[in-house]
């Protein structure tokens, strides 16, 4: 047992699923704090990138490596369109719809959810895809990692490194992180916040969707999967804290942890006893998140 | 204001003439001819991608028989239409389902749906109608305590019979340790509860024994310790679902046990296409059909489901739906729509199915041996018992 | 606005409701009976919902673990109790529950308190799970449950229990408080509003009606599985009935309950996915064209001068 633990395969394990937390939280957290949305779609943009992944794989062979910056792309591109056609519109009919979005953004995304879910279902029928790729293991020392997954953890990770990168020291991601923070300040110090909001989305999306080809490498997943990683992205963002995008990313890497290793110090039956567990528990110690500014609105 | 106020009510009027349209459009044309045989299937929800293999089945039956000028119905030929519905892999449902396909559809006939718990959640509605239902995908030692008279099961694949069955192939092999691993959902469950006393009677030690949810994402820990153990077999009660996960991963951490089973799944021409040909060959997994000489018609149904699917039928379930299509087309051919009559012939006689002779005692198939099958070359072949086996079991060389 | 007197309009459409629906296993076939308790189901949680998220403000998205709560009473009591104390025992469970977590719980808001009342409701579904499995459970069939007609009845009771309970709040100055801490809960305790007294009392009595109508839907179905009945989709559809029917007081969620039935009904059976993206089209359309809901309709139609007042929110 101990050496289980101590084994570096634990560690492996815990850093890919943490990796893919990660990525998928990244979107969701953007998206939420620059607009205040809460994006109960989000599970459905990473299904559509896996999907996206299977059919340039299974149609034209195209390894899901190099198809991943074209579905980010696409998924960006996805992201400017909802914008501009759908959000920019209401913000611009008026403050009404914009506080109306923010509380009922909860249903009006479940409701896009459920449309894409089920439109998705009648177009490609309900049942489970996967293909093999990248499935030999390599092994080093003791450990043994199949080539996908170190794959998975090689392109989430330098991805949510890129955009902490680009938060951190960019121009749009200052603005971003000031739109975040506060945004009628931001608007006030000149700060496009409709190019900020815009950039969210094509960051958010383009993520959850390089988020599914990665995930379809990994296991199976049918129209109806996007639900789990959109749960698994809202208690991540939750625990960092709503808006907190770099709390967001320790957040996914501790659930990561805490998953696999629970899992090896229990057992697997007690895998969404300890996450819930661990979720509620932190929530109601903390109320605003574990890693909660003191500045961060209600 | 006023134009805001109306096209927000035409808006909401509008939403419901597209549903009454989608409705209107749907209904089935009135016509007494046809006869409608109802049931209920998972489309959508949890198992939506378990119950095609059953459903391709029904609609491959449905049109063998119109090819023949329809279903002999007491000696009248009458061509069959299906009323389905989609149980949205909820029992309760079905339960609604079967109701209104009885009392509102008017059905002429009823065909089961997938999955143990609808069989028994619409038990008590077809004994309630005295409407006979032959079932086929339910496996529990709870059918045993439905009451016997209007439904039957034809699988074979009862978890305490899996429990001796699977001990005695073990022992033939020589097996003298194994892992269990167990998802926790019902079927799987109940054979991991009648698997281990039967091991342990076996004198077969289990060195270790783990369970795990069925939306399980990761099974690091649990296979990094099913490898320590380094046994000679690894009982993965698993569900399709999982069944691909296990698979990954053990190829990942090199579980390389010589004996692989994998309960549900690799029956189903998903799972060699999910896993890669070279890791499912090998596999263990439970069902009791393989085109055999010896069974008339199966090679035949064979042939015809891969020339209509572009693949393998689902040799547990698709044969399961197929012996009940068989059964009952020889009850209505005999007794016409007549439900007292075809309920007395099914539960007496025995039948010729492709999967041989079926006879129920009761609610249960009492011929069919519960039997295992294993991936050979890119084939199943059925390696226990021995009576009807079509290939002989290769220990498994790896993934 | 607050509404001393129930309106005429409201008490004929609810006597009318009300026999209706008595009569309906009367005359009705198994299949319609069927419906119609699954019609009171709705209505039973809906309205209950209601007294505490539509008051408050504070969204459970967690509304199911009452129900899954009550379900598993009843089945691990089976044939050990009767049946009525079973369910009158599923009713005080639920209570019980939210009592011993309400204080903690509600000290969270917002966005953060819906998703925590989702965790909560996983966090006891799978704790149940690994409860059954440790107990070497792998299913629970219950045999010999009551008849059809009976349980429509006992959901006939509930859903009954449900409007008056929301409309006896909505009315009350219990009501109008929680309304106050809705609108600004900082003000409102400096007012004097006792405002965590009234929302654990709000979230208790949320709780007891759910319960009882998951202890009754687990007759129907027989077949406990612990996954199916602690359903998130349960949840959602609550709070889309609700949202769908607008307002604050026991008429909306009822057009709510009953669009959305009737909408189903329709739908489900000729084209399932087909129905659901409707559903998701019908969602959309309303957040962000009809944010009154229909009972914000209903009242612009009726009464043009509470519609200029603006409906109570």
């Amino acid at each position: 047992m101990i050496d289980t633990l101590l084994s570096g395969q634990l560690l492996f394990s815990a850093l890919v699923t943490g990796s893919l937390y990660a990525l998928t939280a990244l979107g969701l957290n953007l998206v939420y704090g620059t607009m205040r949305v809460l994006n109960v779609a989000h599970g459905d943009l990473v299904m559509l990138g896996a999907y996206a992944a299977f059919w340039a794989f299974t149609l034209w062979g195209i390894s899901p490596l190099l198809a991943a910056p074209a579905v980010a792309l696409i998924g960006a591109a996805l992201g400017y369109a909802v914008y501009r056609g759908i959000f920019q519109r209401l913000l611009a009919a008026g403050a009404g719809h914009a506080g109306r979005i923010e509380g009922n953004s909860l249903l009006l995304f479940f409701g896009l959810s459920i449309i894409v879910q089920n439109a998705v279902a009648l177009a490609f029928t309900p049942n489970n895809r996967a293909y093999a790729y990248l499935d030999e293991v390599v092994r080093i020392g003791s450990l043994s990692m199949t080539g996908n997954r170190i794959a998975a953890l090689a392109i989430a990770g330098t991805t949510c490194i890129a955009v902490a990168l680009f938060l951190r020291r960019s121009v749009i991601g200052l603005a971003m992180r000031a739109v975040i923070e506060r945004r009628e300040a931001a608007y006030v110090v000149g700060v496009d916040v409709d190019l900020v909001q815009l950039a969210s989305f094509a960051i958010g999306f383009a993520s959850a969707a390089l988020a599914g080809v990665l995930m379809s490498m990994l296991e199976q997943f049918s129209p109806f999967s996007g639900f789990p990683f959109t749960i698994a992205g809202f208690i991540v963002i939750i625990l960092g804290g709503l808006g907190n995008v770099m709390a967001g990313l320790l957040a996914a890497l501790v659930l990561g942890v805490i998953e696999t290793y629970g899992v090896a110090l229990t057992s697997a039956n007690l895998r969404s006893v300890l996450l819930y567990g661990c979720f509620v528990g932190a929530l109601l110690l903390f109320p605003n998140g574990l890693f909660a500014r003191r500045s961060v609105r209600a | 204001m006023k134009s805001s106020r109306m096209s927000r009510r035409s808006l909401v009027s509008g939403l419901f003439a597209l549903a009454a349209m989608v409705a209107a459009a749907g209904a089935p044309a009135q016509a007494d001819k046809p006869l409608r045989i109802g049931f209920s299937m998972a489309r959508t929800g949890m198992l939506a991608n378990a119950t095609p293999s059953q459903l391709n089945t029904y609609e491959l039956w449905k049109e063998q028989v119109n090819a023949r000028g329809g279903m002999n119905v007491g000696g009248v030929k009458r061509k069959v239409e299906f009323v389905i519905y989609d149980d949205q892999s909820k029992p309760e449902q079905a339960v609604r389902i079967y109701e209104k396909l009885i009392t509102d559809d008017k059905v002429d006939l009823l065909l089961a749906p997938w999955g143990t718990p609808f069989h028994i959640a619409i038990a008590p509605v077809v004994e309630k109608y005295k409407f006979p239902l032959v079932g086929n995908t339910a496996a529990s030692v709870s059918l045993r305590e439905v009451k016997p008279g209007y439904i039957w099961f034809t699988t074979s694949a009862i978890p305490d019979r899996i429990g001796v069955e699977l001990t005695a192939f073990l022992k033939a092999q020589g097996v003298k340790s194994v892992v269990v691993l167990a998802n926790v959902l019902p079927f799987t469950k109940e054979i991991k509860n009648f698997l281990e006393p039967e091991l342990k009677k076996a004198g077969i030690d289990i060195k270790l024994s783990s369970e795990y949810p069925p939306d399980i994402k990761d099974m690091t820990a649990m296979l990094t310790q099913a490898k320590q153990a380094n046994v000679d077999a690894v009982l993965a009660l698993a569900y399709p679902g999982d069944s691909v996960l296990y698979a990954k991963q053990a190829k990942e951490l090199g579980v390389n046990s010589p004996f692989q089973f994998i309960a549900i799944g690799p029956s189903d021409a998903f799972f060699p296409k999910a896993v890669g040909a070279a890791s499912a060959e090998g596999v263990v997994t439970i069902a009791h059909w393989a085109p055999r000489p010896e069974w008339k018609g199966s090679q035949a149904f064979y042939d015809a489901y891969v020339k209509k699917f572009g693949e393998d039928p689902d040799f547990l379930n698709s044969a399961l739906a197929w012996m009940s299509l068989e059964i009952l087309e020889a009850a209505v051919a005999k007794n016409g729509l007549n439900k007292e009559k075809i309920r007395a012939m099914i539960s007496t006689e025995t039948f010729e199915t492709i999967n041989g002779k079926v006879k129920f005692n009761g609610v249960q198939n009492v011929i069919t041996p519960t039997a295992f099958v294993q991936y050979q070359k890119g084939r199943l072949q059925i390696v226990w018992p021995a009576s009807i086996a079509t290939g002989r079991y290769e220990p498994k060389k790896g993934w | 606005m607050s509404e001393p007197l129930p309106d005429r309009g409201w008490l004929l459409v609810l006597a009318v409701g009300t026999a209706l629906m008595a009569a309906l296993p009367f005359v009705a076939n198994d299949y319609l009976v069927g419906t119609g308790l699954t019609l009171l189901m709705w209505v039973a949680l809906a309205q209950s919902w209601c007294v505490l998220s539509r008051l408050t403000g504070y969204v459970s998205l967690g509304h199911v673990v009452f129900y899954g709560l009550g379900a598993y009473l009843v089945v691990v009591t089976w044939q050990l109790v009767p049946l009525p104390l079973a369910i009158l025992g599923a009713g005080l469970l639920a209570a019980l529950f939210a009592l011993a977590v309400g204080l903690p719980v509600l000290r969270v808001k917002g966005p953060y308190f819906v998703i925590l009342t989702f965790g909560l409701a996983e966090l006891v579904k799978y704790s149940i799970m690994a409860i059954e499995s440790a107990s070497g459970i792998a299913s629970r069939i219950l045999f010999g449950t009551p008849d059809l007609v009976r349980v429509y009845f006992a959901m006939f009771a509930l859903a009954a229990a449900a409007i008056l309970l929301l409309s006896w709040v909505s009315r009350s100055r219990f009501g109008h408080g929680l309304r106050s801490l809705r609108e600004n809960e900082l003000a409102a305790e400096t007012l004097g509003v006792p405002v965590v007294r009234y929302k654990l009392l709000a979230f208790v009595l949320s709780a007891a009606i759910p319960g009882m109508v998951g202890a009754v839907m687990a007759l129907r179905s027989t077949y406990f599985v612990v996954g199916q009945v602690f359903d998130p989709m349960i949840s959602i559809t609550v709070i889309a009935m609700a949202i769908l029917g607008g307002g604050d007081n026991a008429k909306g969620p009822l057009l709510g309950v009953i669009f959305l039935t009737a909408l189903s009904e329709l739908l489900w059976a000729q084209a399932p996915l087909l129905y659901m993206i409707i559903l998701g089209l019908v969602l959309v359309v309303f957040v962000l064209l009809v944010p009154d809901g229909l009972l914000g309709m209903f009242e612009r139609r009726h009464s043009p001068t509470a519609a200029r007042i603006g409906p109570s929110q």
